[in-house]
């Protein structure tokens, strides 16, 4: 247990996430984590930035976390619970809400049934399917879905086919799908990329009142000014490794960081 | 004795399907799809053998040769016009398609041919005893062939130019375009080459089986087997797996009665799938 | 010839295989799973009901087993065979995807019929069970092939009523979702194998009674009824109706089963021309099946009516 990298968001109402010796290998090359694995916590309630060059490990990250992919070692505890061997939907029922780096939508569906589907609605059961007990509850559901497009600027789009949305439509369309469900802790890979500043700018609002309601927020983010702008405690990944985490004003100042990320992307 | 015997029938048998399933696996690798219609292929190459041979006179060294250069035309004109088209649909559509052209081909051969034994004008098989097994000229020829294939095959796709650019479309096809690989030529000689080889299939069971238009439909239950059994996998997987499939249903009548022949294929074939969900030859490797 | 006959041929064995390709539907367009193997369903519902329905064996039977239970046993006992057996062959086979799935079911359904070609025990082998129970004569003045018309399309109605209230309601839309794209249907907390598993087997019970309802119809449960060209038939009828639709699916098992039954109707006078017939009946259907997948004109249909609303 020595030698690991042990960083603690803090804020004052406990871990919600443990990630202990996480690591994944892709055909022989280290995608996350060292010799020891990644190891770090996320505390409830907090909002984190993860920043990284790219090929850092933080898309398997959400991958390893979401269940997407399978861990080659370690463990992840999420609530008190160790959720290493659970399955991506059970992960999503525990609370784990996530979003792609490259939007994934149902295309046989519509915008508002796309955001619809992403709550778990009691006539996905086979036995009530056949019933008519889910009628009443779809009702809600709609309105539920028909505000969050509201928030996300989708509003207008609603009976559309998913098809005629723009890329940065896509992503926000991928929000509000999480958004339905209320998650515990939301993972959103790469929110703004290609979003119209106007609705970056709606975007950061969002976000901002998700945290203040108290929901924990992951954000992988390259626009740096957007990250550093909202979240208050940032982890950077080189290489599968944490090479750096604190608060955002430490971050900018941090020479390794700098080197390693920060000056790259600002040359890019 | 008898277990031994059954044993070399089981060999021949394996060659036979590794004649008939090199095409379909080619098609497979490169193509990316399942090609029912191969099956149909064979029919062609059978047929038309029979035709050149029964009906028109030729000698089968020439009526063999001829059949099988029309079949790979046969294949490569069905790619273009109805594989290719529809392409950028998916493996899919393209097998449920292939169906379609399986069940066309096997219209025109039996309204061309008819019902009926149809045998073609060779001498009858000359039997060997060594070591008091007895084995036929043909089956020899079966066994031989199998090899020539095989081992030209393999120099042709580790030798050639174009051979290595067929591997390589078959183990990467972005990356193969990519670095210059000419999609078009490689995909007509696959499709020559594998019809071709269905042809030769189809000239093989012309001459060592009782030809009747159900035949080469009946075909495609053993290369499915053999092919799934081989999985994606290299040359060597698929004459491993045409001999496992070819023995074990051959060997399997010395126990139990030979109506049980494909069921025997399938459940080793089942078998495996429940291990190696991906065949023989694990994931898709390099 | 005799049209009146014919219709009510194609009524009652349209309605039959228009169940087996709803399901093939169901399990195609909306679980996005391929069935290559779909006869072998059919063919457990029609064997056991006619094992449970005949006889005990005598004489120069070669089956094992006759219960001589009453119709309606042998009827529910054939779609609970088939669930069964789904749940026996999805077990293994559902894990693989796409083409695998299809050729490992198409791998079961061919162990399953040379299994019954073989096993005498099971029914008679090769010669097959003959004068399966038929449970319903002349209802007063309507004559048996009407009321087996009728029961037939009632199986389809109920079977689409079925299919149609299930995905109509939230959990077709989650299997819609894991279709287009499973890994974000899971991020939603969407059990794909589970429902996917789900989809598989209740798919399978309606088939078994479409199997149970063919055995009465042709008084025959023989393996060559059970081959694998009728899985092609399906799947054909499949997609001559334009796979998206549960009507279109319906509309080609029945413009299949017309079609083959006129070619079968039209008077020959030698066996040849018959010979003929038939293989151009092979080769009109492959063509319209290659020409359908090719062009979609049913998609494009009803792209078209669903733009104009």
């Amino acid at each position: 247990m020595t030698g690991r990298d042990h960083a603690r968001v803090p804020t004052q109402l406990g871990s919600l996430l443990e990630v202990n010796g996480v690591s994944k290998r892709f055909a022989g090359i280290q995608a996350l984590g060292g010799d020891d694995g990644l190891s770090f916590q996320i505390d409830r309630g907090s909002f984190v930035g993860l920043i990284g060059p790219n090929g850092a490990g933080k898309s398997t990250l959400f991958n390893l976390l979401t269940g997407v992919l399978p861990a080659d070692a370690g463990t992840i505890v999420f609530e008190g619970n160790d959720i290493t061997a659970a399955s991506s939907h059970q992960r999503a029922e525990h609370g784990i809400g996530r979003t792609f780096q490259t939007p994934r939508t149902f295309e046989s569906l519509t915008v508002l049934d796309n955001v619809v589907v992403g709550a778990t609605s009691p006539g996905e059961r086979l036995r009530s399917a056949l019933g008519r007990k889910w009628r009443r509850h779809e009702a809600g559901l709609v309105e539920q879905a028909r505000d969050i497009l509201d928030q996300v600027g989708l509003a207008d789009r609603a009976s559309e086919p998913v098809g005629d949305l723009s890329g940065g439509e896509l992503r926000m369309l991928g929000v509000a799908r999480q958004l339905i469900r209320r998650p515990t802790l939301l993972l959103l890979d790469e929110p703004t990329a290609g979003v119209h500043p106007l609705l970056q700018d709606r975007l950061a609002d969002l976000l901002a009142g998700l945290h203040r309601q108290g929901m924990t927020l992951v954000v992988v983010e390259h626009n740096l000014h957007f990250l550093l702008a909202i979240a208050e405690h940032i982890l950077v990944l080189t290489q599968g490794r944490l090479l750096a985490e604190g608060p955002p004003s430490h971050i900018r100042g941090d020479p390794a960081v700098v080197s390693a990320y920060l000056g790259e992307d600002h040359a890019a | 004795m008898l277990f031994l015997q059954y044993l070399t029938a089981g060999v021949v048998t394996g060659c036979f399907l590794i004649l008939a399933t090199i095409g379909f696996s080619l098609t497979r690798q490169v193509e990316g799809f399942l090609n029912i219609a191969h099956a149909e292929l064979l029919g062609i190459g059978a047929f038309a053998t029979w035709w050149l041979n029964a009906s028109q006179g030729w000698h089968i060294l020439i009526a063999g040769p001829a059949a099988v250069v029309f079949t790979a035309l046969i294949g490569l004109g069905i790619a273009r016009t109805i594989y290719d088209p529809i392409r950028s649909r998916g493996p899919a559509v393209l097998l449920i398609t292939s169906t379609g052209v399986a069940f066309v081909i096997g219209g025109v051969i039996d309204a061309l041919v008819g019902t009926g034994i149809r045998t073609l004008d060779i001498g009858l098989a000359t039997s060997y005893k060594p070591f008091g097994i007895r084995i036929t000229d043909y089956q020899i020829l079966v066994v031989a062939l199998a090899a020539a294939v095989s081992v030209s095959l393999a120099l042709f796709l580790n030798r050639t130019r174009i051979g290595l650019a067929i591997r390589a479309r078959a183990v990467n096809p972005e990356l193969a375009a990519s670095r210059g690989v000419d999609v078009a030529t490689t995909s007509r000689v696959t499709w020559l080459l594998s019809s071709g080889l269905a042809g030769l299939a189809g000239v093989m069971l012309a001459v060592i089986a009782t030809l009747t238009t159900d035949l080469p439909f009946a075909q495609i239950l053993q290369i499915l087997a053999v092919a799934i059994l081989a999985g994606l996998g290299s040359l060597y997987t698929v004459i491993a797996s045409g001999l496992i499939i070819g023995i074990a249903m051959d060997v399997s009548v010395y126990w139990i009665p030979a109506g049980y022949r494909p069921l025997v294929a399938f459940s080793i074939v089942i078998i495996v799938l429940l291990f190696r969900s991906e065949g023989l030859a694990g994931r898709r490797a390099a | 010839m005799n049209w009146p006959q014919l219709l009510i041929t194609v009524a009652t064995i349209g309605s039959i295989f228009g169940v087996v390709t709803l399901a093939l539907n169901l399990q195609y367009a909306r679980g996005g799973m391929i069935n290559f193997g779909i006869v072998a369903y059919f063919a457990v519902g029609a064997y056991t009901y006619a094992i449970i329905t005949q006889p005990p064996p005598k004489g120069l039977d070669q089956y094992a087993f006759g219960l001589d239970w009453p119709w309606w046993a042998g009827f529910l006992l054939a779609g609970i065979a088939a669930l069964g057996f789904a749940a026996l062959t999805g077990w293994p086979t559902l894990r693989l995807r796409g083409e695998y799935l299809a050729l490992t079911t198409f791998a079961f359904a061919e162990v399953f019929h040379s299994f019954l070609l073989n096993e005498r025990r099971i029914g008679n082998g090769t010669v097959g069970l003959s004068n399966v129970h038929r449970p319903f004569g002349d209802w007063g003045p309507i004559e048996e092939k009407y009321v087996f018309a009728g029961a037939a399309a009632l199986l389809l109605i109920v079977t689409l009523a079925a299919f149609r209230q299930l995905l109509a309601s939230p959990y077709g839309r989650a299997l819609d979702a894991i279709r287009d794209d499973e890994v974000a249907a899971q991020s939603s907390g969407k059990p794909s194998a589970d429902m996917r598993r789900q989809v598989f087997l209740i798919s399978a019970v309606p088939v078994g009674l479409a199997g149970a309802v063919y055995a009465m119809f042709t008084t025959l449960a023989q393996p060559s009824l059970f081959t694998a060209e009728v899985t092609f038939v399906v799947w054909i009828a499949l997609v001559l109706g334009g796979e998206r639709s549960v009507y279109g699916a319906m509309l080609g098992a029945f413009g299949l089963v017309f079609f083959e039954e006129v070619v079968r109707a039209l008077p020959f006078e030698t066996v040849r021309s018959a010979q003929i017939a038939a293989s151009v009946e092979h080769i009109i259907t492959g063509v319209l099946f290659i020409a359908v997948l090719r062009y979609q004109p049913f998609d494009r249909i009803q792209r078209k009516v669903r733009a104009s609303t």
